[in-house]
């Protein structure tokens, strides 16, 4: 009798334990989010006092396989933190305007150049003052690197010294996004001086101009900044240590925020917010970025019915980006043209021809393609929330007679069949590329003679090439060009973009005032941690 | 002389033990889909880039070239330099090390401390007609849970409540031992459950093996009390399997810190091998699979030889038994 009870007992405890979780996890009642400012999601509160520890915890450590060059740097979260040394010559502002930084303000004598006015007294954190030699130094470098975003720089001819403080750059024909591309870390001034005379490796260390030094690294453990005492820019940084912990887990990130072991965490599953409805002290907020999640349809695999373009054009059509955002992403993603929906600028994504099309139309494609029981396998990666963007995506599929297998790997494998041979193995992928501060930056991936590692499942399509490179050179009437740019894309579907990727954040309102721009172009949650300021000693 | 024939078997089977391993963990890792560049550099690497990784790492040369440098560097000390971190992953498995032994340590105390006097209390209290349908219920329960399912549940339940105990941080012991344990208590009992059964079901049957000894007969006999016959008779004669069970968990318990580890976030050597296996960082997985071995091996010999101490008809010296 004593057994029956006991497991009534602990069946009871295990009943309650799993109420207890649904109890908080369905109350769907999510906040309306604050507007602290036009463009802002929090504004510090400057009456705060200065001074004391930020604890934060982010999901993953800095791509270090390159070391902490910046200029090799090409992910978000490796920007996030070499950002917090490094500084640009302009930087982003709120809804994407181009600010000064280290440049206190720039001309354009001509729609080719531009004559950057480098801002007094700003030194590397070894005390050494920042010249024009730095600037120009940098920027050739990047240019002479086997950097990505070289090529993101765009046509430049020459970079020269224009006095001591003034920097010229030169472009062979005009290019829009140039001031955007240089706001990004990898375009960061270096020391010069010290990587000429080899008496300093950026590979393994961090010696910029940022707000922040670097005191301690363990790779995938944690980071420790300390305050540049010799800032430039006067009263920031407001804290005096960072301390950034790498939690890969979503729930002991939760946790951290919960018990005050951390002040900031990013969160990844759209479910978190959720999860900390009603947590004491703790405001989740979401902060949009031009992120942005995309489907590979490979047509260079031998015999593969997706090399036609009608029935690429017939996915397309079929799927319904507005419920992959509502269903897989809570709301919080929009769907989006290959420009970023909300840059200034971007296309509409319901103005795309295949918007207006119906699923009968994407039937009576495949019908013409004879791919009428047409059958693939997505392959994914396992991390949130792709797994639910793919089951969207094969119930729409679904619906226009296309049989959809799912394929989750863990990322390395998914990397390896997607990037690892040429051509690739596999029918379609999905992933996300990082969705930049101009329109026009991301849709060079559409291009694979630029963009070489889409080269193993993509034609080029010299058509949108030239659209592409035509919407980047023209300052005038440029949504017209971006419009046609969307457009060729579109009918074209080796790559169909599908839905932003927000990005959510957590803090700790008791223990932290955080300046949170409302949106982000380069992943970069850190922006303004300078200006974050401490409620009370941790 | 027996002593000396005794050590060296073990020496060479420990030997044989570790190369068996090295070749084959060389091997599965680079089996293992998804190739090694794609993931540390990162999709934009050019294939120039990725030839250089490679060529860095010597990773361009035949397997076989690549196993005997890696097998000549390692009999050396030389673990290799991890893909992902530059640094040496010796040094690194050297600082993360203190984590994970104090994790097995905190587990093994509490398999101990709660799972022996569970069982010996089980056995004592067993009645004739069998019964022992709560600690059989028990143990099943925590031999069958799961460590990340446990841990996931731990977890939330101490996100939501925090009930004076931390999950989702970690303080290093040097820097503060109190706010240390109150990280670790957690993660070591989440560990701890699967051992704490094992070795309450094993006492339970051991103790209840030695009670129908003539001898325990005799001492009931003589008058003497419950607990001195349990103290003085029961327990050495029953603590052979035990202690072969602890050790063996102690092993166990090691990897069982890969999935605690990463669920609470702790900087240990499970935490290090669970991120290398996912980035294919090669050094990293090869240098955590030896070393896991090493610690089975030198546990088997501890066993034995503390086997040998509590009971010397099985010892090191007992001799050849047919």
């Amino acid at each position: 009798m004593r057994p029956i009870r006991l497991a009534c007992g602990v069946a009871a405890a295990l009943l309650a334990t799993a109420c207890a979780a649904t109890g908080t996890t369905t109350t769907p009642a999510p906040a309306a989010q604050e507007t602290a400012a036009p463009g802002f999601l929090a504004v510090a509160d400057q009456a705060l006092a200065k001074g004391g520890t930020l604890n934060l915890q982010v999901h993953i450590d800095s791509g270090a396989a390159t070391g902490y060059d910046p200029q090799l740097a090409d992910v978000a979260t490796t920007w996030q933190l070499l950002s917090l040394s490094y500084e640009t010559l302009v930087t982003v502002g709120p809804d994407f305007g181009v600010q000064p930084l280290l440049a206190e303000k720039w001309d354009t004598p001509d729609d080719k150049t531009y004559v950057f006015h480098l801002r007094k007294g700003v030194t590397f954190s070894n005390g050494r003052e920042m010249t024009a030699d730095d600037v120009v130094g940098s920027l050739k470098r990047l240019l002479a690197s086997k950097s990505v975003w070289a090529g993101q720089l765009g046509p430049v001819e020459e970079i020269t010294k224009d006095g001591d403080g003034k920097v010229r750059v030169t472009l062979k024909e005009p290019y829009t996004p140039f001031l955007a591309a240089l706001a990004n870390v990898p375009a960061a001034i270096l020391p010069m001086k010290e990587i000429d005379d080899k008496s300093v490796d950026p590979a393994t260390t961090l010696l910029g101009t940022g707000p922040y030094v670097v005191e301690n690294h363990r790779q995938d453990v944690s980071w420790t900044f300390k305050r540049n005492d010799a800032y430039w820019n006067q009263g920031k940084p407001a804290a005096d240590t960072l301390n950034i912990t790498i939690a890969p887990e979503e729930a002991a990130r939760i946790a951290a925020l919960q018990n005050g072991g951390a002040a900031l965490a990013t969160l990844g599953n759209v479910d978190s917010e959720t999860m900390l409805a009603g947590a004491k002290d703790v405001k989740v907020v979401t902060q949009a970025t031009t992120d942005f999640y995309y489907l590979m349809l490979n047509s260079l695999k031998p015999g593969s019915k997706l090399a036609d373009p009608k029935v690429r054009q017939a996915i397309g059509i079929a799927l319904d980006t507005q419920q992959i955002a509502d269903v897989a992403l809570g709301g919080k993603g929009k769907p989006t043209a290959i420009t970023p929906a909300g840059l200034p600028g971007a296309c509409d994504p319901a103005a795309l021809p295949s918007a207006a099309r119906s699923l009968d139309e994407a039937k009576q494609l495949l019908a013409e393609a004879g791919a009428q029981n047409l059958s693939f396998t997505l392959t994914i990666f396992n991390t949130e929330p792709a797994p639910a963007v793919a089951q969207v995506i094969q119930q729409n599929l679904q619906q226009a007679g296309i049989t959809v297998k799912i394929e989750q790997l863990d990322e390395a494998s998914w990397s390896g069949k997607v990037y690892g041979k040429a051509p690739a193995e596999f029918d379609a992928a999905m992933s996300w590329f990082a969705g930049y501060a101009d329109p026009g930056m991301v849709t060079k991936w559409w291009n694979p003679e630029t963009a070489g590692f889409n080269a193993g499942f993509m034609k080029p399509d010299p058509e949108l090439s030239k659209l592409i490179d035509a919407a980047n050179q023209q300052p005038q009437d440029r949504a017209k060009a971006l419009a046609d740019v969307c457009a060729r894309a579109d009918a074209d579907a080796q790559m169909i973009p599908l839905v932003t990727r927000p990005s959510t954040v957590a803090y700790r309102a008791d223990a932290l005032s955080p300046s949170l721009y409302a949106t982000e172009g380069y992943g970069n949650v850190l922006r303004l941690v300078a200006d974050a300021r401490v409620k009370k000693p941790q | 002389m027996r002593l000396l024939m005794w050590w060296s078997g073990r020496a060479l089977s420990s030997a044989a033990t570790l190369l068996g391993v090295s070749v084959l963990i060389f091997a599965a890792v680079r089996l293992m889909p998804g190739g090694f560049a794609e993931t540390v550099l990162g999709p934009f690497a050019t294939a120039e880039q990725k030839a250089e990784l490679a060529a860095r790492y010597g990773l361009d040369q035949p397997v076989f070239m690549q196993y005997g440098h890696w097998l000549g560097a390692v009999a050396g000390g030389d673990f290799g330099i991890s893909m992902i971190s530059r640094q040496p992953v010796g040094a690194e498995l050297l600082a993360r090390l203190p984590v994970t032994a104090e994790l097995t340590v905190l587990a093994v105390a509490a398999s101990v401390l709660l799972g022996v006097p569970l069982g010996v209390l089980t056995a004592v209290r067993a009645r004739p007609t069998g019964g022992g349908g709560l600690g059989r219920l028990v143990s099943g329960l925590g031999v069958s849970v799961p460590e990340f399912v446990l841990g996931s549940l731990v977890v939330f339940v101490f996100s939501r409540y925090t009930l004076g105990l931390e999950v989702g941080s970690w303080i290093p012991l040097t820097q503060d031992p109190a706010a240390n344990l109150a990280t670790m208590i957690l993660p070591a009992a989440v560990l701890s459950v699967f051992s704490i059964s094992v070795t309450a079901r094993t006492t339970r049957d051991a103790v209840m093996g030695v009670l129908v000894e003539p001898y325990v007969t005799a001492a009931v006999g003589r008058g003497e009390s419950p607990w001195f016959i349990v103290r003085h008779h029961v327990l050495r004669n029953a603590a052979t399997p035990v202690v072969t069970l602890v050790g063996t968990t102690t092993a166990y318990l090691l990897g069982g810190a890969l999935i605690v580890e990463h669920v609470f976030n702790l900087p240990g050597v499970g935490s290090y091998l669970v991120q290398a296996v996912g980035r294919r960082d090669y050094a990293v997985v090869q240098a955590g699979v030896l070393l896991a071995a090493g610690v089975f091996i030198v546990m088997n010999v501890l066993i034995d030889l503390l086997v040998g101490a509590i009971d010397p008809r099985l010892g090191v010296m007992a001799g050849r038994r047919s």
